[in-house]
């Protein structure tokens, strides 16, 4: 197997794109797709100063890296969650990326400075662990990004998880996330602007990139997320991709052409006005946030952030 | 016995793992010897966020 491009020996074999490739062209294919994806949907602007929330995982340290490879100033943002060890080995990677690199990287510890971690908030608020963490760390990196001024929130969706939660939406018909499943979120009422710029490349191939750009990341899987319905969909999807190389892209890039502004139409007409979170003080529809809901129930104590939403349309993301 | 192969026979979809061999890649067409040491590394991860 030889590489597309230089023709020696391929490391990586992406079918998808009927294509192999060595280290250094598979590089640079990675660096050519994420820089289409910024361009293609203006996700990031030269100047920007770009927040990255990082996991310590795969995919938050590779677009991290490649960002930077591609000349933007990025920061990073890491949350430690509370999940035992597997916070403790997932915030170490997330540091040693930084440190070897010389690197901002800010850590916000949610056990130190909320008073709860996401086992004990998601037993308290009847939530599924992910929910639980998937709206704390929406609160956390939307209140970092606005405290420090930055232009653009960055996370490391990748097209697998953007096809698995499209899946998801459709096998569901939540015509309301259909409506915001987008790789650009604008800033609007408080909120920072959101980006994806991995959209363009799978997991397997964010795997693969840490591996030939010697990034060290956590491997295994949060002991929280095994069995969850997001997984299932992955595993469905990947089933597919075997037999018929391309779909998922043709799924989820299909979405954004030919229906993705139909469902994003009808939320506008419903968007509820916003307000401030009479606790914490960022935008919610509600007077008190989903956040400092999911804090009071797990027995911790919400702080006051510095977001500053204008009054109008607008729901919580 | 190629990559391919060996996956196939542990019934591991292609699309969900890498297979490393002395900290390099492998494509799925490589052979492999009786005496190699591989890792086959998960490539899914992650909750809904």
């Amino acid at each position: 197997m030889k590489c597309r491009v230089c023709r020696g020996p391929a490391v990586i074999d992406l079918r998808r794109h009927n294509s192999n490739f060595c280290a250094e062209h598979f590089t640079k294919f990675c660096r050519d797709q994420v820089a289409k994806a910024i361009s293609d949907f203006g996700m990031i602007q030269p100047t920007d100063r770009v927040l990255v929330a990082v996991s310590g995982g795969k995919d938050s340290l590779a677009v991290w890296d490649l960002l930077l490879a591609l000349g933007y100033q990025a920061d990073g943002l890491y949350v430690g969650l509370g999940i035992g060890e597997y916070s403790d080995s997932s915030g170490g990677y997330a540091r040693r990326f930084a440190e070897s690199r010389g690197l901002g990287l800010e850590v916000i510890d949610l056990p130190d400075e909320y008073g709860y971690d996401i086992p004990t908030g998601a037993r308290a608020a009847k939530r599924a662990p992910c929910s639980a963490c998937g709206l704390t760390k929406r609160h956390l990196f939307d209140e970092a990004a606005v405290r420090g001024r930055y232009d653009v929130l960055v996370t490391g969706h990748n097209l697998d998880d953007e096809a698995a939660v499209l899946f998801g939406n459709v096998l569901h018909w939540h015509t309301e996330y259909l409506g915001r499943q987008h790789p650009v979120l604008p800033a609007r009422d408080g909120f920072p602007k959101k980006v994806k710029p991995l959209v363009r490349l799978g997991e397997r191939e964010m795997a693969a990139y840490c591996i030939v750009s010697g990034i060290d990341y956590v491997v295994e899987e949060c002991p929280m997320a095994a069995g969850n319905r997001h997984l299932g969909y992955k595993e469905a999807l990947n089933q597919i991709e075997l037999g018929s190389p391309g779909a998922k892209a043709d799924f989820y890039f299909g979405f954004l052409r030919n229906a993705a502004a139909t469902f994003a139409a009808g939320n506008a007409e419903s968007r509820e006005a916003l307000g401030l979170c009479e606790r914490c003080g960022s935008p919610s529809s509600a007077e008190v946030c989903a956040f400092c809901r999911l804090v009071e129930r797990a027995g911790g104590a919400a702080r006051p952030v510095a977001l500053v939403p204008r009054r109008g349309a607008g729901g919580e993301q | 016995m190629s990559v391919t192969k060996l996956l196939g026979r542990l019934h591991l979809n292609r699309e969900s793992v890498l297979l490393v061999r002395n900290d390099t890649l492998v494509p799925g067409d490589a052979m492999l010897d009786d005496v190699d040491v591989v890792e086959i590394r998960p490539v899914i991860s992650g909750g809904v966020s």
